[in-house]
C-alpha cells in the first residue's frame, strides 16, 4: 500500500485482485473508498501515477480560507495589524499606482 | 451496445434512482462513475459497489457548475479511459403554486419565489444540459459508442404545484429529439439519446411523505404500487442494449392516470 498527502488530505493506493483501490482518510481516521478496480493490467508505476492524477482531478485545489489569528499581538483596538512578510519569496513591492497601468 | 465493459456516468448516483442505475450497471460489468452532491452518500454507494467487486469512482460535484462538469468528465477519462453512457439522475424539487391567496381577503399572500424557481431550473434543466453536452463532447472526440439518457418525469405533462419542475422536465424530455436531430445534421452517428420519464418511484423522497397523500397517489396508479428504482434501471439497461431506441423519451409509470381514469 502506498500513501500520499495532497491538499491536506491523506490517500492510500492499494493493489487489489483486479486492479487498484484508492482510499481517502476521513477526519476520524477511517478510510473512504475513492475508487476501486482501477487501472487493471497497467504497470505498477503507471497505475500509481494515474491514481495521483485522478485524485488531483477529483479533489482540485481551491482557495483555503484561513480565519484571522485573533491571538496575534499587533492590534489597534479590534483591528489586527499584520505587516507583510517582506522576506517571503512571493512578496512584491509595488510602488506604482493603478493610473500608471498600461492601457 | 453491451453494458459489460462500458463506462457509465450517473449524476445523482448517490441516492434514489441514480443509485439503482449505478448499481445495475456495475452488477452487469460496466465501470461506473458516481456523481453526487453529498460526499457521505457517495462514499456509501462507492463502497457498496466496491464490495460487490465493481469498478467505480465517486466524484462530488454540482451539476450546475461548468467547472464541476468538466471535473467529473475528466475524472471519468483518467479512471477508465472512455465514456459510453451518461445518465442524468440529479434532480431536485421545490414545490409550490405560483400564487397563494389569503383565505380571508382573497388577495395574493405569497408568490413562488425566484429562488425556488431558479434552483430547480438550474439543477433539473441546466445541470442535465451541461452533463449531456460535455459527455457528448467526450464521446465524439473519443470516437466511442455512446448513449445519453436525460431523466425527465411523467410530470412533464404539467403538474399543479410544480411549475418549476414540470417546466424543466418537459424540456429534458424534448432533448433526445433535438440532440439526435443535431447529431444527424453534424454527421455524429456513434451516439444515441433516449430519455426516461419515470412515474412515482419508491425513493426516499416519496416513502418519507405523508402516507395518506401517498395512498391517494397510488389510487391513480394502475399497477397499484410505486415503481421500483430497479425497474427504471432495467429500462435504461434495455435502452443501452437496444440500438433501435433513439430520439425519444420513454415513460415508465406503472400506468399513472388522472383521477378521471385517463392515462397521464
Amino acid at each position: 500500500m502506498k500513501h500520499f498527502t495532497y491538499n491536506d488530505m491523506a490517500f492510500a493506493i492499494d493493489k487489489t485482485g483486479n486492479g487498484w483501490t484508492i482510499a481517502r482518510q476521513l477526519p476520524d481516521g477511517a478510510l473512504a473508498v475513492v475508487g476501486a478496480e482501477l487501472f487493471q493490467d497497467m504497470p505498477d508505476h503507471e497505475a500509481v501515477a494515474r491514481a495521483q492524477t485522478l485524485v488531483r482531478t477529483i479533489y482540485p485545489v481551491g482557495i483555503k480560507i484561513v480565519g484571522p489569528d485573533v491571538t496575534h499581538p499587533n492590534r489597534v483596538g479590534d483591528l489586527k495589524i499584520v505587516g507583510p512578510d517582506v522576506n517571503h519569496p512571493n512578496f512584491i513591492c509595488w510602488n506604482k499606482d493603478s493610473t500608471s497601468f498600461a492601457k | 451496445m453491451e453494458i459489460k465493459g462500458s463506462v457509465a456516468l450517473v449524476t445523482g448516483g448517490d441516492d434514489g434512482i441514480g443509485e439503482a442505475v449505478a448499481k445495475f450497471f456495475a452488477k452487469r460489468g460496466a465501470k461506473v462513475v458516481i456523481v453526487g452532491r453529498a460526499q457521505k452518500h457517495i462514499d456509501r454507494v462507492v463502497k457498496e459497489i466496491k464490495d460487490a467487486c465493481g469498478a467505480v469512482i465517486g466524484v462530488q460535484a454540482d451539476v450546475t457548475s461548468e467547472a464541476d462538469t468538466a471535473k467529473f468528465i475528466r475524472a471519468t477519462l483518467v479512471a477508465f479511459g472512455k465514456l459510453n453512457i451518461a445518465v442524468t439522475c440529479a434532480g431536485i424539487i421545490h414545490d409550490g403554486t405560483m400564487l397563494t391567496l389569503d383565505k380571508v381577503t382573497g388577495k395574493v399572500s405569497h408568490k413562488l419565489s425566484l429562488d425556488k424557481w431558479q434552483s430547480v431550473i438550474d439543477v433539473d434543466l441546466t445541470g442535465t444540459f451541461l452533463t449531456l453536452r460535455d459527455a457528448a463532447e467526450a464521446m465524439v472526440n473519443g470516437g466511442w459508442e455512446g448513449l445519453l439518457v436525460p431523466i425527465a418525469s411523467v410530470n412533464k405533462v404539467g403538474q399543479v404545484g410544480q411549475m418549476n419542475y414540470s417546466s424543466a422536465k418537459v424540456a429534458d424530455a424534448l432533448m433526445p429529439k433535438i440532440i439526435i436531430g443535431e447529431f444527424l445534421m453534424r454527421g455524429i452517428r456513434n451516439i444515441r439519446c433516449v430519455g426516461i420519464a419515470p412515474g412515482y418511484t419508491r425513493t426516499s423522497m416519496l416513502t418519507g411523505m405523508n402516507q395518506d397523500a401517498l395512498k391517494a397517489i397510488l389510487a391513480d396508479v394502475h399497477l397499484g404500487r410505486l415503481v421500483e428504482p430497479d425497474e427504471i434501471a432495467a429500462m435504461i439497461g434495455h435502452c443501452v442494449e437496444n440500438g433501435a431506441l433513439n430520439a425519444t423519451t420513454i415513460e415508465i409509470t406503472g400506468g399513472l392516470c388522472y383521477p378521471s381514469g385517463i392515462a397521464k
